[in-house]
């Protein structure tokens, strides 16, 4: 089918006369079929299963150790007086940042018409719900006594006679995070109907017509009902935008909303939206990178994509890197002793070489992606990518360490995690890893249904002229 | 393009019908040109189906706008009227009988609706959305809908990956199955059949009914015993999820250590069985200093007698009861009579003041009587003639036999009226005959606004109750 040179085709650079191919290769309506659901049907590359071995062990192991935790009690993390919060809100904020590229793909890049997002929103989506799985656990688990775990939630009880306190940036969380989870599934769900009615229709077994047809709600595709989705779908996205801004707004207000110095200060919302788009997105480069070179799916997500997703990187951590510096400007210019000692303590205390590593990552080395050789290699990008997310955790664990040094220097502790703590955090990315290699084999990874509709002829009139011949897809560029 | 006829065998016999004429395109653009010729043909009942949503099909069909937006909006402001009356009612409002609110300043936010409440409210707003959007578009398109005779056609199974398809409902007021397949030769249909339901399936199995009301009955079960254990009292003991935040290992205060090791090798804490230490002989903890004599104790410094046996070391806790007669160095006043100057033999120098910092104020006064009403009004009375609703009552059951008391004293008895204010301000601090001390429960300061209220008390003239009076021997 491919009519187009794929060598010669280049779509990173955007010309206003002639719009480049979100698509490489010539593919058509069905070529894009057959590539996504390829990934299903084929048997799955040799490394998938070593991978899958891997993210399973790590997962029980995390289900092992939150057993141990509920039955032995909180006392097997690290956390002590006064650092009350340690791994398990680092790693909670961290997930939760995680999970942001993904409402930000589907939700914003819609809204603003960039129709680039249509070949990765699907895997960002996938991976925002299960980053926002990982980040429920930790303080899902922190609140010890579990089995009473729904006071979390305005449940009426006759015999506790109480509520719990909506003025507190906590409940904020517990609304923001359970709305973000729930709307992000929904979005994700709905957006993922279309093509599980394609795997319906494809699938040789009778359990995979059974599930799909089931899951794809007998979808037909008809005009009348894609009306209705798209309205839907428009409608999800404007209410997914603010959300997407507001959940690590909340979750920045944990601190923010506290009267800790380094912690009470008004720039930590934009701050940490910015910090988990720029995480969000490493972490969608380093899962779509090797995603893509593994099932062959180099024509749908180019260069191109990649190399937008970086910029966004290096704009936001140009973000989080200004933020870092206004920050203690703010500190020096404001005269108050102990926010000056904060951030003093922050740079050159016990954990300033947390501080260091935070700085390093986040802000010097996306630097790089002002070369173009570094922004269009995709091995390179994975690194730097990694780089950034180990730099993001580092973020939120220096923010929460400046509990170590409180008001009373008799207190003051160096905290250090358990076994418990450090495992726990591995067992959270082979969560992470089992969700989303179960996502890669069982569902489809890229929106088929979308990506048909940014392919040339799929769109009247702009692709240069070859507008309604009525011929065959392919033939149309 | 060639027609093709469909390849598919009609299924026999009667119990079949035709719903639809199905045409199929190659292309989205063959598909709207052909969707506008249906509708300029006069077609109502037909639907358009295509892998994706293709643009300018709606015009073409005749789409009219959906009203899914307005759906949203109405359940969107209901969910924020919801969110910031379940926060006003849960969090400001207590007076309730069932499910009451926990009306509570916390850190100093109001409880009234203000901006701590806008991250809730934002929230259920986006959340109350987000499900009108989802349900409210299935519901809208009238899907899930499982069972559609369109999904028995194999070549339909491309409408979800490259095909094209057009089909005008057999029960349209112009369809006519000869006329309609010739129109759809003439707009360019690659493919032509008919949609054709299944009847023989179509009733539901008898047995369908029963099992639906015998697995409503079984689900009714779970919540059922939930609510009647809920409603109900248990005797056992509470099931203990996590022990060891309810036992915990640690000793409480004043318990002794039990043995930790085994029985061959017991293990204590300490050697004495304590899981406390005492005081280290010769200190004494902060604020326990305590060396205003008559400050804390009431009496001249340097004028207690030494104690017949060995006593607290700071004196403070200095038995009267054991003290035995008078003691050779006493003080002056003890060569003369209790009764008259209230300073008995055996005891300290009682100051006839208040002392310094404790000042004699209306405020002083009215504090005493406030804190005499509270602590010694029960058993003494408001008028401190010993007819306190306590004494009443266990005189009462004195007569009868239950109970042992002994009548609460008169502020009034001469034998009181003359006693020094300091001997007054020891006897609330460590009792005196049958009465306890209230040191531990009443500050210094408030014992002597009660000696000072007693004092006030008893200038007023009220005489001791006729049946109240004073036992024959001494105060000892």
């Amino acid at each position: 089918m491919a009519t187009v040179d794929l060598t010669s085709l280049d779509n990173t650079i955007e010309d206003g006369k002639h719009r480049a191919p979100l698509v490489l290769g010539g593919m058509d309506y069905s070529d894009v079929t057959d590539a996504v659901a390829g990934v299903w049907e084929k048997k799955q590359p040799a490394i998938w299963w070593p991978i899958f071995g891997l993210a399973v062990s790590l997962t029980m192991l995390f289900g092992a150790l939150i057993m141990h935790l509920f039955f032995t009690g909180v006392g097997v993390w690290g956390n002590n007086n006064p650092t009350y919060w340690a791994f398990d809100i680092v790693n909670f904020v961290f997930w939760v940042g995680i999970g942001h590229a993904g409402t930000l793909i589907s939700a914003i890049l819609f809204l603003f018409r960039q129709h680039w997002r249509t070949s990765i929103n699907r895997a960002a989506e996938a991976m925002t719900i299960f980053a926002v799985v990982c980040a429920a656990t930790f303080p899902g688990i922190h609140i010890g006594r579990i089995w009473v775990f729904y006071w979390l939630f305005p449940v009426p009880t006759e015999h506790l006679a109480m509520w719990p306190n909506f003025r507190s940036p906590l409940l904020w969380d517990v609304f923001a995070v359970g709305t973000y989870a729930t709307t992000s599934l929904l979005f994700w769900y709905m957006g993922m109907v279309p093509d599980l009615a394609t795997f319906r229709d494809r699938s040789k077994s009778k359990i995979g017509q059974f599930v799909y047809g089931l899951l794809s709600l007998g979808w037909t595709g008809s005009a009348r009902n894609w009306h209705r989705y798209e309205m839907a779908y428009t409608i999800l996205a404007a209410l997914a935008t603010p959300l997407v801004l507001s959940v690590h707004t909340v979750v920045s207000f944990d601190f923010a909303v506290s009267q800790l110095p380094g912690w009470h200060t008004t720039i930590f919302p934009p701050y940490f939206v910015a910090g988990a788009i720029f995480s969000g997105f490493a972490m969608v480069v380093t899962l779509l990178v090797p995603v893509r070179k593994l099932y062959g799916l180099e024509n749908l997500i180019t260069i191109r994509h990649l190399e937008n997703m970086n910029k966004i990187i290096m704009a936001t951590g140009l973000m989080v890197g200004t933020a870092y510096s206004i920050e203690l400007f703010i500190a020096a210019y404001s005269g108050v002793a102990s926010e000056q000692f904060a951030f003093y303590n922050r740079a050159f205390g016990n954990f300033g070489w947390a501080y260091f590593i935070m700085f390093t990552c986040n802000v010097f080395i996306p630097q790089l992606f002002w070369f173009k050789w570094c922004r269009t290699t995709p091995w390179f990008m994975v690194i730097v990518s990694i780089f950034v997310n180990i730099g993001m955790w580092f973020e939120r664990f220096v923010i929460i360490m400046a509990l170590c040094r409180d008001f009373i220097p008799g207190s003051w502790f160096y905290y250090r995690p358990t076994w418990v703590d450090l495992m726990m955090l591995i067992g959270s990315f082979g969560l992470f890893f089992t969700l989303f290699l179960l996502f890669c084999r069982y569902l489809p990874v890229i929106a088929m249904s979308e990506v048909k509709n940014v392919i040339p002829h799929a769109d009247h009139g702009h692709e240069g002229g070859h507008g309604h011949e009525g011929g065959h897809p392919a033939t149309s560029h | 393009m060639a027609h093709s006829h469909s390849k598919q065998p009609k299924p026999a016999g009667p119990k079949s019908k035709t719903i639809g004429l199905l045409a199929q395109f190659d292309d989205p653009d063959s598909l709207v040109a052909a969707c506008e010729r249906a509708r300029d043909a006069g077609y109502e009942k037909f639907d358009a189906y295509s892998p994706f949503p293709v643009h300018g099909i709606d015009p073409a069909m005749g789409i009219r706008r959906t009203r899914l937006p307005f759906f949203v909006l109405a359940i969107g402001l209901t969910g924020c009227l919801v969110a910031l009356a379940m926060q006003y009612y849960t969090n400001a409002m207590d007076w309730t009988k069932i499910f009451p609110g926990y009306a509570f300043y916390i850190s100093g936010k109001p409880l009234e609706i203000s901006p701590a409440n806008i991250p809730v409210t934002f929230e259920v707003i986006i959340l109350s959305s987000a499900f009108a959007t989802f349900f409210g578009m299935w519901i809208f398109n009238r899907l899930p809908q499982f069972a559609n005779p369109l999904h028995r056609i194999d070549r339909f199974r491309r409408a979800t990956n490259d095909r094209f398809f057009l089909m005008v409902n057999a029960d349209d007021s112009k369809y006519d199955a000869n006329r309609t397949r010739q129109q759809f030769e003439e707009w360019g249909a690659t493919a032509i059949e008919n949609v054709d339901m299944d009847l023989t399936d179509q009733e539901i199995p008898k047995f369908f009914k029963l099992a639906g009301i015998v697995g409503l009955f079984l689900l009714l079960v779970p919540p059922v015993m939930i609510f009647r254990a809920y409603g109900s009292t248990n005797r056992a003991p509470r099931l203990h999820v996590v022990p060891d935040m309810d036992w915990q290992d640690k000793y409480k205060a004043q318990q002794t250590s039990p043995n930790i090791g085994t029985d061959k090798e017991p293990v204590y804490l300490y050697a004495d069985d304590r899981a406390m230490r005492a005081p280290v002989a010769g200190t004494i903890a902060r604020g326990d200093l305590q060396e205003d004599d008559r400050y804390y104790r009431g009496y001249e410094p340097g004028t207690l007698p030494p104690p017949a046996q060995p006593v607290a070391a700071d004196g403070s806790s200095a038995s009267f009861v054991s003290t035995s007669g008078p003691s050779a160095q006493d003080s002056a006043p003890a060569a003369q009579d209790p009764a008259t100057t209230g300073q008995y033999p055996g005891e300290p120098d009682w100051i006839e003041t208040v002392p310094s910092p404790f000042v004699v104020s209306e405020t002083a006064i009215a504090r005493g009587k406030q804190r005499f009403e509270i602590y010694c009004s029960v058993c003494h009375g408001y008028d401190g003639n010993g007819n306190g609703l306590v004494n009443k009552r266990a005189l009462a059951l004195a007569a009868t036999g239950q109970a042992q008391w002994t009548t609460a004293k008169s502020l009034h008895d001469p034998t009181v009226k003359v006693q020094p204010i300091g001997r007054i301000f020891d006897t609330i601090s460590n009792g005196r005959n049958s009465m306890g001390p209230y040191k531990a429960q009443i500050p210094v300061e408030d014992r002597w606004a009660i000696a000072l209220y007693v004092k006030a008390l008893q200038e007023t003239g009220i005489q001791p109750a006729a049946g109240a009076a004073p036992p024959a021997a001494p105060q000892q």
